[in-house]
């Protein structure tokens, strides 16, 4: 309107082409404006409407596998996964409890002791490194090292100490998160009590940064019960008769490795229909322990946060 | 300095012993912690070192020597073994490129959804339901794809492949799951780097007189490049060294197809880096077993070409 008004009368004609030219802009730029917000909708959509056909494929698939109690029976026989569940749980606390604490010293030396300088960064590179490193040549690594030269062989403790190498670097990333959101004038008021360092590390920073090394373990468990290719050469896929013992030197193998087992080298040992109903069941549990994670996780993140605000 | 403190404290009173002791045990704790940061820095080079010279011996076999250069894999083959692994290095670039490519502009699509248009409630929706495929089990997604995936392609293509009893196994199987596998991936970083770009960027273009799609197109999208970049770049690492759902879907054994230049190539079994490995390493031996740590080796190697990569775009990045 106000284009047309500064126009003077002469040049009507003229301001009218102007007008009409910018209006023409206009409509454009709102056209290719609505064009991609559509297409930003769609894809999104898809993309979720993609992801959530999955979960929901898999778990009508899987769950009424679930409810019949002969698919945790742990005695080895066709269709039914109890010794791959306990594997997989034995698997997962093995490995926590050589990561946790391993990773946190890691963390709380990076955080609380470390002066910057290189010795820092080289450890961030090859964290970062680490963490690129495709799980099936760490499986390579596993299966070179500890299975034939520490001799360990095909064993829940070669494959804990693969996992260790293969979650490390996440683990010392969320641990390092945890302790540098506790506030710095916690570990002075500590110092200025007059409390060594560890104490202080004790005392203030561990406690305070409880929640947040409790997410770390929460997430570091979701890597662990998905992770299959790292383990196929370090534990390996067959169980001996007795799985159930806590001895760490017996190989076996998981929920995951199992499945691919089924269906790719073991694909002719039991009958299809057999295969495919533990598979997906296998598979439905699988989705259901991550659903868990991840919400026990994200209840902790809140929980850190509202702390964080109300302090 | 230390030997000083300790030597006055000694000269005191008994309660002085706790402190001193106090002190010997804070620098025990400090050595443990330091030497568990380093471990990060042993685990990565006795990675490199013992894969790669694992890998490297493979040349000390003269039959080795077509490694690169041929595409003929017999590693048991009489009279004359050949380790020409050049098929399953092009299976590996053909599905990680054309996957990354289609995964790519769908991703920065989501993700430029979830940080300029998303309302509060689907965030909560979608963040959750990104972080579970980030974290989703590849045998999980394999499996899917072999039950529903191949059965449906393997249909549909039938008339393309020059095996129609098979059609459903092969690369187009195996870029669709990588797809699912990295779009996970490209997402969340991508939405990271969109998050950094801090608002008066976007303000600035708005009061400009910019529509929301010349915003994110003109201003958001190159702030954020560097970080976007990276993402693709995090995402490739992923999808060259996945290996199970990869496995399960591509079917093949050893040779990559007659027909290379024609489309009936993504629709029969084929070959990847990975699928050697995980198939043949267990009952290998000699040069065979050698060979496959080789294959490891070039995946740790490009992997970390990657990293360094992603970690030079971050450098040069403005927006954190």
């Amino acid at each position: 309107m106000s284009t047309q008004q500064q126009v003077s009368p002469g040049t009507d004609a003229q301001g009218r082409t102007q007008l009409a030219a910018l209006e023409r802009i206009v409509k454009r730029l709102h056209g290719s404006n609505n064009v991609a917000s559509v297409l930003l909708w769609l894809i999104t959509g898809l993309i979720t409407l993609f992801f959530v056909a999955i979960v929901v494929y898999l778990l009508v698939q899987g769950v009424p596998y679930l409810l019949n109690p002969d698919f945790y029976l742990a005695n080895g026989g066709t269709g039914d996964v109890g010794q791959q569940i306990f594997n997989t749980l034995y698997i997962l606390v093995l490995t926590e409890i050589i990561l946790v604490p391993i990773s946190l010293a890691a963390a709380i030396y990076l955080i609380e002791y470390a002066p910057k300088g290189p010795l820092v960064s080289i450890i961030h590179f090859a964290a970062e490194t680490l963490s690129g490193i495709p799980s099936i040549v760490l499986g390579l690594f596993g299966a070179l090292i500890f299975v034939s030269e520490l001799h360990m062989g095909f064993s829940r403790l070669a494959g804990a100490l693969t996992l260790l190498c293969l979650n490390f670097p996440i683990a010392l990333r969320l641990f390092e998160d945890a302790l540098s959101s506790v506030p710095n004038e916690l570990r002075e008021g500590s110092l200025a009590l007059g409390t060594t360092k560890w104490h202080m590390i004790r005392t203030v920073v561990l406690p305070s940064a409880l929640p947040g090394i409790v997410t770390g373990i929460v997430l570091s468990a979701g890597k662990i019960i998905a992770e299959a290719a790292a383990l196929i050469y370090t534990m390996g896929t067959a169980n001996p008769a007795n799985v159930v013992t806590l001895n760490p030197l017996i190989g076996g193998d998981t929920l995951t490795v199992h499945v691919w087992y089924l269906k790719t080298i073991g694909a002719g040992f039991e009958p299809p229909s057999v295969a495919n109903a533990v598979s997906a069941g296998a598979s439905a549990l699988l989705i259901i322990l991550l659903f868990l994670i991840n919400i026990v996780a994200r209840m902790l993140g809140n929980f850190i946060q509202r702390r964080a605000t109300a302090a | 300095m230390e030997n000083a403190i300790d030597d006055t404290l000694q000269e005191k009173s008994p309660s002085t012993l706790s402190t001193q002791r106090k002190y010997v045990g804070d620098s025990v704790a400090r050595g443990i912690f330091m030497a568990c940061a380093i471990l990060v820095i042993i685990i990565i080079v006795g990675v490199f070192l013992f894969v790669g010279i694992s890998g490297l011996s493979t040349f000390s076999d003269p039959h080795a020597r077509n490694f690169f250069t041929s595409t003929n894999w017999n590693p048991q083959g009489t009279p004359v073994a050949s380790f020409g692994a050049l098929g399953f290095i092009l299976g590996t670039v053909v599905t990680t490129i054309i996957s990354v490519l289609i995964a790519t502009p769908l991703s920065f699509g989501m993700a430029l959804f979830m940080t300029e248009l998303t309302p509060k409630w689907l965030e909560n929706i979608l963040r959750p339901l990104l972080e579970i495929f980030t974290g989703m089990p590849s045998v999980i997604i394999g499996f899917l794809a072999i039950i529903v995936l191949i059965p449906w392609i393997g249909t549909i293509a039938a008339p393309l492949s020059p095996y129609p009893g098979e059609a459903g196994s092969g690369w187009a199987t195996a870029i669709i799951v990588l797809i699912v596998m990295i779009l996970p991936t490209i997402i969340s970083i991508s939405i990271d780097a969109l998050r950094a770009v801090p608002n008066s960027v976007r303000e600035a273009s708005l009061a400009l007189g910019s529509t929301r799609w010349q915003m994110m197109r003109k201003a958001v999208l190159p702030a954020a490049s560097t970080g976007l970049a990276t993402a693709v770049v995090l995402g490739m690492t992923r999808g060259i060294g996945e290996a199970l759902a990869v496995s399960m879907v591509l079917g093949g054994s050893t040779n990559i197809p007659q027909k290379l230049f024609s489309l009936g190539a993504f629709f029969q079994p084929n070959i990847n880096m990975t699928l050697p490995i995980v198939l043949y390493f267990g009952n290998a031996s000699g040069t065979e077993r050698n060979s496959y740590f080789l294959l490891g080796f070039i995946l740790l190697v490009v992997s970390f070409l990657f990293v360094c990569f992603s970690r030079y775009l971050a450098s040069r990045s403005v927006y954190r």
